[in-house]
Order: structure tokens, then sequence, then C-alpha cells
């Protein structure tokens, strides 16, 4: 399970879908965590209405533009679990929905081996008890597919929303507990802290059979680092994180 | 500058417009909708230039920016848009 900062994964997504488009990549699935935390911006978000950067350059947190889009997330390094999943357009439907469904399928199994009931919520969650414990967001270019996203496991709620703009008056206990009523973690709905290693193998598992494929585990080749390498720069670019 | 964030179905639409006289002068969409494929976006930005701020007028370029880009936006359909815009022009 890689670890990186946000600029390397958020370059290394990019590298994979555009060389699996080329036919250089094979379908993968990747699972891997970020350090350090980092706040994610989906492509349309302004990132000046959407999060508050001088509470991340205090608490050592990057903020990063995703090429998908969806909503801003705080990826608690200690407290999240990410995933991506890169193949051919032809390996899923058409319908957006239908895709989303397929892939979230594998979180679905997943959880449900970690001994929790979840489901699919339309467009892009997955639910347990009613409760968000995933959230996904898909890019379709040039005949390729990139879905990444999380998977709750005991991520800091409090510091979440101090990062992301929330008006000061809902940032109240009040507010924080309306929260926990609409978001869960893995850690709350089993009662204990599984480790990343257990909720990964799980995923895994939950991958293959809800998409019917036997997983094969390999390091990123040559290719991909070298070209992951070259998108950095975009990622950790003021031009980029400002685009909106 | 005008702006107003509108609550659509899936995902918040986010505004800010500047008229000239009843119609747009320029305009700027954000938000944590999805739209595909990205760029599109931009395109419907430029569909909404000059566009004389009125429920009709708006209606036929959203709905003829979709018609020429296949542009496809989940749980997010031209009326969102329109009353979005809207709201920014009446803030």
């Amino acid at each position: 399970m890689r670890v990186d900062d946000a600029f390397t994964s958020m370059a290394i997504d990019e590298a994979l879908l555009t060389l699996n488009a080329e036919g250089k990549s094979p379908n993968t699935i990747r699972f891997w965590r970020w350090l350090p935390s980092a706040v994610s911006l989906g492509c349309f978000q302004s990132v000046e209405r959407e999060v508050d950067l001088g509470v991340a350059k205090r608490r050592g947190v990057d903020v990063v533009r995703r090429i998908t889009g969806g909503g801003a997330v705080f990826h608690d390094c200690g407290g999240e679990l990410t995933y991506s999943v890169v193949c051919g357009q032809s390996d899923l439907p058409h319908d957006i929905v239908d895709s989303y469904k397929l892939i979230c399928g594998g979180l679905v199994l997943g959880l449900e081996r970690l001994g929790l009931h979840a489901e699919f919520k339309p467009v892009n969650d997955v639910q347990v008890n009613g409760r968000k414990i995933s959230g996904s967001a898909q890019t379709r270019r040039w005949g390729s597919v990139l879905q990444h996203g999380t998977v709750l496991i005991s991520p800091d709620v409090r510091l979440m929303f101090e990062l992301l703009k929330v008006s000061p008056e809902k940032l109240s206990d009040k507010f924080i507990s309306s929260v926990f009523e609409r978001v869960t973690t893995v850690e709350r709905e089993l009662g204990q802290r599984p480790s990343f290693e257990h909720v990964r193998d799980s995923m895994k598992e939950g991958f293959e059979k809800a998409l019917g494929i036997e997983l094969v585990e390999e390091g990123m080749t040559d290719d991909e680092l070298e070209l992951a390498a070259e998108l950095k720069p975009k990622y950790a670019s003021n031009e980029w994180l400002r685009k909106r | 500058m005008q702006y107003a964030e509108f609550k659509a179905p899936k995902g918040v639409i986010k505004v800010e417009l500047s008229l000239s006289g009843d119609a747009i002068s320029k305009i700027s969409l954000s938000g944590d909708f999805f739209m595909y494929p990205e760029e599109a976006l931009g395109q419907l930005e430029e569909a909404l230039s000059s566009v004389k701020v009125n429920f009709d007028s708006l209606m036929s370029a959203v709905k003829r920016f979709y018609q020429n880009t296949g542009a496809r936006t989940p749980m997010l359909e031209p009326e969102h848009w329109v009353e979005a815009i809207l709201k920014a022009a009446r803030s």
C-alpha cells in the first residue's frame, strides 16, 4: 500500500488513466493513503470558497485539486483508506450511475467482509445503517475511466470542519453531532478499529467478487512512475489549485 | 459581481455573475457536481454569455449546450442551472 503526498497521488492516478488509455497499463486497482493529510477539491470547485487555506497551512495539511468532479474531501492520514480503479470505458456500463454502482459494489462487499451491512447510494456513495461511509468520484478520458474514493475508518471530523469552509455558526457541537447522523466510520460501526491492511484485504476481496476478477499484486511500472513524476508539478502548482 | 448558491438534488451550484443590462456579461460556475466531459463546463459558461436573464432564454441556452456537447450531469437537470443563475441575478 503506497503512502504518498497529495500531489504524487493525484499524479499517479492521472498517469494510470493516461497509460491505460494508451494500452500501456493494465486495468488497475490500487489502495493507498495520504501523507501528510490533505484536502482534495473537486475539479469544478473554487478553492477560495471551499477550503480555509490558513488552517490548512497551520495544520500541515496539503490542498490539491482533483481531475474528478464532486466535493471537497478531508483525507486524514490516520483515518482513511483510499482506492483508485482504472479501466477501459468498454469494461464498464455506459450509464454513469450504473458504472459507479458496479465499482462501488466492490466496496459494499468489502465492507460486508468486515462484518458491516453496506449499500450503494446513487450517485457515488456507499452507506452503512443509512450513513455515508465512502464517497467516490469518476472521470472518463481518452477511452478509459478513473474512479477514486474513500473508505472512512476513523477520520478527525472536527479538523475536517475547520478545514472545509462551513459558516462559523454551523461549526458548533450541534452541527458536528448532525454530521455524525449522516456520516459514519468503520471504527464506529464495528466498535473497534481494524488495521489498514485488514481493510485493504477486505476491499480487495470485495472488488474481486463484485467485478468477477482475480487481482494480481504488482508494483508500478517504470512508465507509470515516470509519467507520474512528470505530472506531479501540475498538481503542486498554484495555477492548477486556483483554476476555479 | 452577483453571487448565489443553489442546492440541486446532487450537488450545490455556485454562480458568480456580472450583468450588462438584462444580459449576462460574465459568468463563473463552480460547485461539487459532476459533469462529463469535465471540459464542457467552460463551454456552458460560454454558451451563457450574452444570454438574457429570464427563464426561457436561459433554458433554451442550457438545453442547446446539452444538445451540442452531449455533456452528462448525473442528477442535474437544465432547470437547476437556470434556477441557480436566476437566484444569482436576484441577489
